[in-house]
């Protein structure tokens, strides 16, 4: 019942996060002149030619608050606008483009906190050794990394000196004819688990290729900063008293480790997991962007520059939703790992 | 005079910080009698803690124990602690030699409840009772059962006595039968936990340490320090931070189980009160160095060292109502520690041999024929000893 | 009242506690290696960039952040004579370009993270010393603003603005100050009781002079750390969105165009697979350093400051 009670109170905090989200996108749009506003009210490409009665029927000439509201109503009704750069309704170029974007997130993830926490005990557990020293100045030197850069320096290796080992974009040219024929069945729209479903080993290779590079330039930034701040929670777990009882209790040093040491140390980690997702999708933006891979990040970066509002406006409130979603599933995990935290 | 269970001579402990060397304990020797209660006394730190941390190799760096021997004699032998193997000491601690931790709310781990928490010296010490208790109920329960699965669980016994062969270093790898063992090992701790007075013990393993009261951590503290029987019972601080009557009843369930078990006990405070009550034998420490060691009687009507005699004036007494003295000065700073006598700069009768070299032990027996010795060159001839 | 102006005399012959306090911090960073490493890869930058019109003179007297470029040729040109890191895309040259960027990154990191540091200030204090309706309110737009990712939330802003570089800073500074508010509010909040400002109140201090004397130099520490390590991220960040496309216009001394425009060469002909290094690597290796130079002077910063390994 607590627990109940806790979801539903997260839920409106969720309403009033999205509000002001909202509010923030509106002050943005207010920006644009009514001409470029229209084209978030536009659903078919028809309708462009009438720029002026759609300016009229949506009272963009109006005040404000009426225009925000008449903006949150064609939003309820799933009309994001027209996206120029795709030539397409937002709401579909979203569904195209998402499954890339989740495919990414879905090997990276993992990868960025496994390695994190592994690197980042391991570099606690031998403090001042030269491990230490190394994966700390590794550390310094992949939070200080360009990702854009780094990512055109991989391409550089892996796609230029060794012949197109890991190419960029998301599938190469065979595979993808053959996605897009009518022998493949696209369950997820995720290219590498489809390729599974189908038994299509051939793709599925093809698809993890093109994901090596932009799995690396997506995790190295990330790792840094997992690593770092499990390595400060370890230093401070293994100070604790009850690590020292664990080991006059006779506890080997690997045991009290694993066992008692590191849950607690994942505390900290565990609270800063959620920004982590909305670092990603930052990251998203440029990764996809340099490696061509047709997803949100890809999209977006094009609509910032060509001016396509709509777009834009669905990567805010689509990255305040993701926020608030991370955040609650990280809130029942910490509840899970630290019993303290009771929910409610 | 009883048997010797634990011999420590010159013991030398130095942390390597960044301000320098810290020099925690000064060759200390002392001993601990079979069955007995050793007080250790001082101020906050003077290297109480830290004399039972490298007792027991516990000692992290910065810190290293630089000499000293500690010869620890039980089943007839004697070792050497410090010239023993890391696997050797892990059987020690906890299993011969345990220990109680001052704070218990930052002793206990907040994330594991209080059953893993104790099972734990269990799971790691009586590995093989554990198994040949498991074992025995399978044989029970094959017996008591019908004809028909007799066999099918005959089956599984073999089964899971030839993994308890093949397993015996890491049993609880091993999936059902790792199962059972920490089945059992949960009713010795309810046993166990019950034994020490927590009411409701079934209901209480359940909890996490910070659903209990301060007593009640401490009582949990004390049961993984008692769950393996150990031969010594090191006790640090055990009753600081907790309220006058809940002190007194571990202070009473620590002499009881010391009347139960014959367990030795070295037990190490800063409240001279305590030491009264419950230690038989007293050494005073002072910045890392032993200045007296007395039988308690002895050392309350009779203090010879001058900080010895400075720390007993602090304490407020019924009988007398007098202005209550401080030790004049501050506790130095052990980088760079005073030579000589380390409590010279601030002892009322300090000589000049005091500044340059450092006193020895001076042991002289009392009418009972006890053992009293001090660190202090005031005593350099028995004379002034008697006159005292 | 006598005893009062008679200790105050006394104390002024002593060293003032919070001088003691940075003699210590600065003893502490000069023994510390890291923050020599990044002290001394700033202190070169700043060299480059006051050096700038000397090391590449400017073709252009009235513009000296347009980079000149000989011709139109699409293909870079290797090192040579005159341009010593060659040439990139439309013959732009590169190392006058990543010499007047550093001045640029400079003024990025200084006038971004200034701003930053202000308006955190001033909203943390507001809202962390009245409390109640105005802190409630204040602390509901700082979640909001931190709940959207800064790249994210930035490239919103510059699209609307429109395209530029000082567009780009704006919409960093909108994007960046939240969380300087909260972690000066924290600070605050917890100096806030105190004993010495209660004592400071009680004395008769205004609102103004408790905040500005009392409670601020007490906690700002951890918001200069902040602010050291933010530089290079700001930085890193422009460089991001000026990458994407949304900086300033073509032929801008400007680090992260310039790796951009060196997006179509990365990878020669097969023969020679890497035969255009120069154009990507070198201006990512300015940003990569300045960026470096920054967090290894602010890590160092926060180990010295952290209360919890301080004096160790």
């Amino acid at each position: 019942m607590n627990f109940l009670n806790y979801i539903i109170r997260r839920l409106l905090l969720l309403i009033v996060v999205l509000i002001g989200v909202t509010v923030v996108i509106f002050i943005l749009m207010a920006l644009f002149s009514p001409a470029q506003r229209a084209s978030a009210f536009i659903t078919d490409i028809k309708q462009f030619g009438d720029i002026d009665s759609i300016i009229r029927t949506y009272g963009l000439d109006k005040p404000v608050y009426i225009q925000y509201f008449n903006w949150l109503k064609q939003i309820f009704q799933g009309n994001f606008g027209w996206s120029t750069t795709v030539s397409r309704p937002v709401i579909d170029a979203f569904k195209f483009f998402f499954p890339n974007t989740l495919e990414l997130a879905l090997f990276s993830a993992p990868i960025i906190i496994l390695v994190g926490i592994w690197i980042g005990s391991l570099s606690a557990v031998h403090r001042d050794k030269p491990v230490d020293h190394f994966t700390r100045v590794l550390a310094i030197v992949g939070w200080s990394l360009p990702t854009f850069w780094f990512g055109l320096i991989l391409l550089m290796i892996f796609y230029g000196y060794f012949q197109g080992l890991f190419p960029p974009e998301a599938l190469g040219y065979k595979a993808h004819t053959f996605v897009n024929s009518a022998e493949f069945v696209r369950y997820t729209r995720i290219n590498s688990i489809d390729a599974l479903l189908n038994g299509e080993l051939w793709i599925f290779v093809d698809a993890i290729r093109h994901l090596v590079l932009p799995v690396i330039t997506l995790t190295v930034v990330q790792i840094a900063l997992v690593m770092r701040i499990m390595r400060s929670s370890m230093l401070e777990a293994m100070g604790k008293g009850y690590v020292l009882t664990a080991r006059a209790k006779g506890a080997a040093w690997k045991t009290v480790i694993k066992k008692h040491a590191r849950r607690n140390a994942l505390i900290p980690v565990v609270t800063v997991s959620g920004w982590l997702f909305a670092l990603m999708m930052a990251g998203v933006v440029i990764t996809e962007t340099i490696f061509n891979r047709k997803g949100l990040g890809w999209w977006w970066a094009r609509a910032a520059t060509q001016l396509d509002i709509p777009s834009v406006l669905m990567a805010v409130l689509f990255n305040g939703i993701l926020f608030v979603v991370t955040n609650l599933i990280v809130d029942i995990l910490y509840a899970y790992i630290d019993p303290r935290v009771r929910l409610g | 005079m009883g048997e010797l269970i634990l011999d420590i001579s010159e013991l030398k402990t130095n942390f390597y910080t960044y301000e320098g060397v810290v020099k925690a304990i000064d060759e200390i020797s002392f001993s601990l009698e079979k069955g007995d209660t050793l007080g250790i006394v001082g101020e906050t730190g003077c290297g109480k803690s830290v004399t039972v941390l490298s007792l027991l190799q516990l000692i992290l760096p910065p810190g290293k124990i630089e000499s000293g021997r500690i010869v620890y004699k039980a089943n007839g032998k004697r070792i050497n602690l410090l010239e023993q193997s890391e696997p050797f000491m892990r059987n020690v601690r906890g299993n011969e030699i345990s220990m109680i931790f001052q704070e218990a709310s930052s002793a206990l781990n907040p994330v594991l409840n209080i059953n893993t928490q104790v099972s734990e010296s269990f799971l790691l010490h009586r590995q093989k009772e554990l198994c040949e208790s498991v074992l025995e109920n399978l044989s029970e329960r094959v017996d008591k059962s019908k004809r028909f699965s007799r066999l099918f669980l005959r089956c599984l016994n073999y089964r899971y006595k030839k993994k308890l062969r093949k397993a015996e270093n890491n049993l609880l790898k091993h999936g059902h039968y790792g199962r059972l063992i920490k089945k059992d090992a949960k009713r010795l701790t309810i046993d166990l936990l019950a034994s020490l007075g927590i009411p409701n013990p079934s209901e209480v393993i359940k909890r996490y340490p910070h659903e209990l009261s301060g007593g009640m951590q401490q009582r949990v503290v004390i049961s993984m320090a008692l769950a393996c029987n150990p031969n010594i019972l090191i006790a640090d601080e055990p009753t600081s931070n907790l309220d006058v009557t809940i002190q007194a009843q571990i202070l009473d369930l620590i002499e009881k189980l010391k009347g139960e078990y014959k367990t030795s006990i070295l037990f190490i405070t800063h409240d001279l009160g305590v030491i009264a009550e419950i230690a038989s034998k007293v050494i005073v420490l002072y910045a890392g160095a032993l200045v007296e060691f007395a039988p308690v009687r002895e050392l309350f009507k009779n203090p010879l060292h001058p900080y010895t005699k400075a720390l007993l004036n602090s304490v407020p007494k019924l009988e007398r109502r007098e202005r209550l003295e401080s030790i004049r000065g501050n506790v130095p700073n052990l980088v760079d520690p005073p030579a000589g006598c380390r409590f010279h700069p601030r002892c009322p009768g300090v000589m000049d041999i005091c500044r340059s070299s450092k006193p020895e032990q001076i042991i002289n027996r009392t009418h009972g024929g006890q053992v009293h010795s001090v660190a202090c060159f005031l005593y350099r001839n028995t004379k002034a000893w008697y006159e005292n | 009242m006598f005893f009062l102006k008679k200790r105050r005399i006394v104390l002024s012959f002593e060293e003032h506690p919070r001088l003691k306090e940075v003699k210590f911090s600065l003893s502490k960073i000069i023994k510390n290696p890291l923050s020599i490493a990044g002290m001394s890869i700033i202190f070169l930058y700043l060299m480059i960039a006051l050096l700038a019109p000397t090391i590449a003179p400017p073709k252009y007297e009235h513009e000296p952040f347009r980079i000149p470029h000989e011709g139109y040729s699409i293909i870079p040109e290797p090192p040579a004579p005159g341009h010593p890191f060659g040439t990139t895309t439309k013959q732009y040259d590169i190392f006058y370009g990543v010499i007047w960027g550093t001045r640029t990154a400079f003024r990025i990191g200084f006038m971004v993270v200034g701003s930053i540091l202000v308006i955190g200030v001033v909203v943390g204090s507001i809202s962390g010393y009245f409390g109640g309706i105005v802190d409630e309110v204040l602390m509901r737009i700082v979640d909001i603003f931190m709940s959207l990712p800064t790249l994210i939330l930035a490239m919103a802003i510059v699209t609307a603005l429109g395209r530029s570089l000082d567009n780009i800073m704006k919409s960093l500074i909108v994007v960046g100050w939240p969380i300087y508010a909260r972690t000066i509010r924290g600070s605050i909040l917890s100096i806030r009781e105190e004993d010495f400002v209660e004592a400071a109140k009680a004395l008769g201090a205004n609102d103004f002079t408790v905040i500005f004397k009392h409670i601020l130099p007490n906690a700002i520490y951890p918001v200069l750390i902040l602010a050291s390590l933010d530089i290079g991220a700001m930085v890193l960040t422009a460089a991001a969105l000026s990458f994407l496309g949304l900086g300033a216009q073509e032929g801008y001394a400007d680090w992260g165009q310039m790796v951009s425009l060196a997006r179509n060469f990365i990878v020669g002909p097969p023969d020679q697979p890497l035969m255009y290094w120069y154009v990507v690597t070198i201006p990512g290796l300015f940003i990569l350093f300045f960026v470096l130079g920054w967090n290894l002077l602010g890590d160092a910063f926060r180990d010295i400051f952290d209360p919890k390994l301080r004096r160790k």
